[in-house]
């Protein structure tokens, strides 16, 4: 399964890559800023996006609604991995397509399980 | 604490300003806040249309206004063109034998906005009820002071949210892999300090959530 993360935090990029490749078992490719998500998304085909909300160029929540406005990207289910934890922004988030959100700190050891209880209604799975 | 239910600063203000407008039978009352740039910007208003007025703002040193903040005292307008950017919305509304009276909100030791009310006839004796007006400028301070804390929480909140929990993912996140075998075992010792460091960035997570998104006000929440 390939992962595309947009993060701009590099601890927290590392923490991502090493919990989603020796526990998740995906592949991972990483980004920093938000404009280019959509761009990669297109080129790598990723069967999830754990997006941010912060981003520097263009913000998680412009990032999803674009990723769900372009019909090549739409179908990608997106899930915020982000700090901004009030419940009004979670609101925000979900409202632009986004199938789960998961707040900053995350127990990496947990993660994996809390990404699979979101995407599992959509039968699909990370670390089989 | 603010939610959907209750009532807004700009509601209250406005029903204030319709209040005041009343009891001095105006047709026009409108409060003009000032800005961190020194522009005034219109934040309430009675008696005209809102949207008419919301997109205007005013050079807090502009003629009438630039007297009223400089002196601190109550100026009467009797041109339209003493208004600068208003001039449109106020001109329909005053005759040649009329006046417009504006008080100086005064907090924070400056003034801080303007209450803009008329017309009114230019024989009324506005200063004989000077201490009414001041008051009514008073209590339009105090909204104006916990209208811009909240804007500056609403700006401040999530920034806060974002600069604690970032760092605190990258160190919990370490912690929790060593502790996960993620990279091998590790001895008890080690494995108990790692375990203590857990639980002391599990406790300032609650510390966030209790402090910085429950007992903080927002607008948002």
């Amino acid at each position: 399964m390939k992962v595309l993360v947009a993060e701009d935090d590099p601890d927290i990029q590392v923490i991502l890559r090493m919990v989603l490749t020796r526990i998740g078992k995906c592949e991972v490719a990483i980004t920093f800023q938000g404009n280019e998500v959509l761009p990669l998304a297109k080129s790598q085909k990723p069967d999830l996006i754990l997006l941010d909300v912060m981003l520097p160029e263009m913000n998680g929540l412009e990032v999803c609604a674009a990723l769900k406005a372009d019909p090549a990207t739409k179908s990608i289910p997106i899930i915020f991995l982000t700090a901004r934890a009030l419940p009004v922004d979670i609101k925000e988030a979900l409202s632009r397509g986004a199938v789960g959100y998961l707040a900053k700190p995350f127990d990496p050891m947990t993660l994996v399980g809390q990404i699979n209880e979101i995407l599992t209604p959509l039968g699909t799975s990370i670390g089989a | 604490m603010m939610n959907d239910s209750q009532i807004s600063f700009e509601q209250i203000l406005s029903a204030m300003l319709h209040m005041l407008r009343e009891t001095w039978k105006a047709k026009a009352c409108l409060f003009l806040q000032m800005g961190d740039q020194g522009l005034l910007r219109i934040r309430a208003v009675d008696g005209i249309k809102m949207s008419d007025a919301s997109d205007i703002t005013l050079g807090a040193s502009d003629g009438a206004f630039g007297k009223c903040c400089a002196s601190n005292k109550i100026v009467e307008v009797q041109k339209p063109e003493e208004l600068g950017s208003l001039v449109n919305l106020i001109k329909p509304l005053l005759n040649k034998d009329e006046k417009f009276i504006m008080v100086p909100v005064f907090g924070e030791s400056k003034v801080i906005g303007l209450l803009l009310m008329g017309p009114f006839p230019k024989s009324t004796e506005v200063m004989k009820r000077d201490a009414e007006l001041r008051s009514a400028g008073a209590l339009c301070a105090v909204l104006s002071a916990h209208w811009r804390l909240y804007e500056w929480m609403d700006s401040i909140v999530p920034q806060l949210n974002h600069s604690l929990r970032t760092p605190l993912t990258a160190v919990q996140g370490s912690i929790g892999m060593v502790l996960g075998g993620v990279f091998g075992q590790v001895g008890n010792d080690v494995k108990e300090m790692l375990e203590m460091a857990q639980k002391g960035c599990e406790r300032t997570v609650r510390a966030i959530e209790d402090y910085i998104n429950n007992q903080l006000p927002t607008h948002k929440k």
